[in-house]
């Protein structure tokens, strides 16, 4: 195994440790055991007959000589040899090649001792015999003496010689045996195949033994040259197949497994280029009818599967990521509903205010709202839709617009919330409710109404003095039940007083030990800023809230908002308390006209506006107590940038509407005509505006006009 | 306000000066009813009117209803203010304003 793993290796290393390469390896390395293990065995049986043969060869020709010489003519000789063997001096017998020596056995040779010898060396050349003579054991068992020899001028020289013998061969000889065994020998010329064969006289005597000898010289050279042959021609075949076992490999495993591993490749690089659909592996056409096309059918049935899988996240991611587009853009439009340019009133000095929304799902059910009813009064919302997320947004939204509605009109902020309570619950089949804190504040005097529907009290900073809870009467929730009545209160905001609105994200804020923040730290915070600005207070009590927390998640929306009152409002304002009657109409016009000329309003308004108190005081005059009596409160009022005048008459009298009434068709003629709704008709006309609100007992009427 | 009436055979002229309005117009109504007997050709004056309201708009219309059925009745010296009201009332269709 490859210490590195195949990534971090270089070509020649990966060229190395291929499956051609080490299937080459192995096949070699197999071959030449096997190659080793032939050639041993393969050897050794050659030599062996070789070795029998020769040993049969020497064997056969010394049997030929024994039986082919005259045992007695060489039991002759023999017996001279001996004699004159034995009658040599100690001196003499040592040295076998002297003269000396020679000359002492000259003797015994006669013509016939020449026929024999020549007879010997026919045999020994046609049995291709290196060496044939006949000779006997020195008596004193230690010597072979030489007494015929096919060659005498040979390593066994002449008669009398005598020769170290084997001494096997000896052992075997001096057994008297008939039938002497092969052997081989060696001495100092080589190996040698030494034949043995005793030569018998007339009397059955063993006369001396025939020996023949075959040099093994040759055996060994053909032995070496048979061993270099074999291991050639294995090694020619060991590498052949290693080359063909290679090809093949590489043909049916290493192919297909790089084609395999390249449409791998392909895939990743596809797959991180974002492409779903691919055939890498389905297109590969491997038949090796293998593992490995079992394993390229399962690749191709993976991609597949893959893919399948890939395009069904595909479409859930898509759908998902669609989802969450339109959250955050639900995100972002309930964010632009609320108010949330700063400062929101630059041209106003009279007040500041400063809200923040902070959702703790991409959407809130939390919501502020602040808006101009007209140009001296202020609508202040603070809510709380129950539940959280897409639902409570939904809510949210229908029932910031409705108060917003209700609110537009200018009427009291109890009337707001019970019209709203009516619709909301009119149709809501979910149960959902709302909190909502809701008051008007008159920017020229401070003036606050407010009604609370179950919101968390508000808070206010009076006169430099601390903020401090309002413990307000709190209603019953809006959507919780129709026919609710809601209370209304009012405070007046001295200049630099403040108004704290939040939701019960701020006090049940809650920190890691499961503690909730509280009002009492809210109120601590509160007054650590209790000379800021709106947003100074607002991000007070932010940084308070997020220590307190310290990073646990938020449960809840946190919403909170801050006006401060700085009064200084340019509007005037009086108001006139007469009885309700025909005769105080002038007295009605006198003082409104009194204010009008003192703003030098243009004439024609002025006409069109003591027209208006003609026919409005004069109803409330004439019907308002029918047939009782009573007092009627005319108010006026003036606003400035843009200038306008308000008139409110305000009686105690039977309820009625004058603006439902229906405006007369003024196209008939003077006999179709009907006497009435004329005058209302009329006011409508010449003024810019109208609104009627009953409230506490009162017809609160308003007329408008902008001069 | 003042009416001042003057009778030229079977015709009358009223000339008001000041406003007619719910506090003026029953005055204006129980003269007028009193000196409509014989009379075929109402001329109303408004030269003087400052403004009129619906009371007086409501006098005018029962008037204008009693001479269509006897003579004529004309209104004349009609400011802007009064007049506009005539024009939303479409009273300007009903009289005959000179």
């Amino acid at each position: 195994m490859p210490e590195k793993s195949i990534r971090e290796m270089n070509d020649f290393e990966r060229l190395q440790n291929s499956l051609s390469a080490r299937t080459f390896h192995a096949i070699i390395i197999i071959c030449v055991v096997l190659s080793l293990a032939a050639v041993l065995f393969g050897f050794y049986l050659y030599t062996n007959s070789v070795r029998n043969q020769y040993t049969e060869k020497a064997e056969d020709a010394a049997k030929t000589i024994a039986g082919i010489v005259d045992g007695d003519e060489v039991g002759k000789y023999v017996d001279a040899v001996t004699e004159t063997y034995l009658g040599l001096s100690e001196d003499v017998r040592q040295k076998p090649d002297s003269d000396e020596y020679a000359k002492a056995f000259e003797s015994i040779a006669d013509e016939r001792f020449y026929e024999i010898t020549e007879l010997l060396k026919k045999i020994a050349d046609a049995n291709g015999l290196s060496t044939a003579y006949i000779g006997f054991l020195d008596p004193t068992g230690k010597k072979f003496i030489i007494v015929l020899n096919s060659d005498p001028s040979g390593d066994f020289k002449g008669s009398g010689h005598a020769v170290d013998v084997d001494k096997n061969v000896l052992t075997e000889i001096s057994k008297n045996l008939s039938v002497i065994p092969a052997l081989i020998s060696k001495n100092d010329n080589g190996y040698f195949s030494l034949g043995n064969a005793p030569v018998y006289d007339s009397h059955k005597n063993v006369a001396g033994y025939a020996v023949t000898g075959i040099s093994m010289q040759t055996v060994a050279d053909m032995s070496r040259s048979f061993l270099i042959q074999y291991v050639i021609v294995l090694a020619v075949v060991t590498i052949l197949m290693a080359v063909l076992m290679t090809l093949h490999l590489k043909r049916k495993l290493v192919k297909p497994v790089n084609q395999i591993a390249d449409a791998a490749q392909n895939y990743v690089k596809d797959k991180r280029a974002g492409i779903i659909s691919t055939d890498h592996f389905s297109k590969l056409n491997i038949k090796t009818g293998d593992e490995i096309e079992n394993l390229a059918l399962i690749m191709a049935d993976m991609e597949r599967d893959i893919s399948e899988i890939e395009n069904n996240l595909t479409s859930v991611t898509a759908e998902k990521e669609r989802i969450g587009t339109e959250l955050s853009l639900a995100t972002r439009i309930q964010a632009d509903m609320l108010p949330n340019i700063y400062p929101a009133f630059p041209d106003r000095s009279e007040f500041d205010i400063y809200a923040t929304m902070t959702p703790a799902k991409e959407v809130g059910g939390d919501f502020y709202d602040f808006f101009l009813v007209d140009h001296d009064t202020l609508g202040i919302v603070m809510a709380d839709v129950s539940g959280k997320g897409v639902p409570a947004a939904l809510f949210m939204m229908v029932s910031k617009i409705m108060i917003k509605n209700h609110g537009m009109n200018g009427i009291s902020p109890k009337t707001v919330l019970e019209k709203v309570n009516e619709q909301i619950c009119s149709n809501n089949r979910e149960e959902m409710f709302i909190t909502v804190w809701y008051g008007i504040l008159d920017l020229a005097t401070g003036h606050l109404r407010a009604s609370n529907a179950g919101h968390e009290y508000p808070v206010v900073m009076q006169n430099g003095n601390k903020f401090e809870l309002l413990k307000d009467k709190h209603g019953f929730v809006i959507g919780g039940m129709s026919g609710v009545k809601y209370r209304e209160y009012e405070i007046d905001l001295t200049p630099g007083s403040k108004l704290f609105l939040y939701t019960d994200g701020v006090p049940e804020a809650t920190n890691e030990k499961m503690e909730l923040y509280g009002t009492d730290r809210m109120l601590d915070a509160l007054n650590t800023a209790v000379n800021g600005s709106p947003y100074e207070v607002l991000n007070a009590v932010q940084n308070s809230v997020d220590s307190f927390v310290n990073g646990a998640p938020q449960f809840d929306d946190l919403t909170m908002l801050c006006l401060e009152f700085k009064g200084g409002g340019k509007k005037t304002m009086k108001e006139i308390t007469v009885d309700a009657s025909v005769e105080n109409i002038e007295a009605v016009t006198d003082f409104i006209n009194a204010e009008l000329e003192a703003i030098d309003c243009p004439m024609k308004a002025q006409t069109q506006i003591d027209i208006a108190i003609d026919e409005l005081f004069g109803n409330i005059a004439q019907y308002a107590y029918s047939p009782g009596k009573g007092e009627a409160t005319v108010r006026y009022e003036l606003e400035m940038d843009p200038r306008r005048v308000i008139i409110t008459f305000m009686d105690k009298g039977k309820k009625y509407n004058p603006l439902e009434k229906e405006d007369p068709d003024t196209s008939l003629s003077a006999e179709e005509r009907e006497i009435g709704g004329l005058g209302v008709f009329l006011v409508k006309k010449t003024m810019d505006d109208m609104t009627y609100e009953y409230s506490d007992g009162y017809n609160i009427l308003k007329i408008f006009k902008n001069i | 306000m003042t009416i001042t009436k003057k009778l030229d055979g079977s015709k009358l002229t009223c000339s008001l000066e000041g406003r007619l309005d719910t506090t003026t117009a029953p005055e204006f109504e129980a003269t007028l009813n009193a000196s409509l007997l014989g009379v075929d050709d109402l001329v109303l004056d408004f030269s003087n009117l400052e403004y009129i309201s619906s009371a007086g708009l409501r006098v005018l219309l029962s008037t204008q209803k009693k001479m269509n059925k006897v003579g004529k009745m004309t209104v004349t010296g009609v400011n802007e203010t009064v007049n506009e009201v005539f024009e939303v009332t479409g009273f300007s269709d009903i009289l005959t304003i000179e």
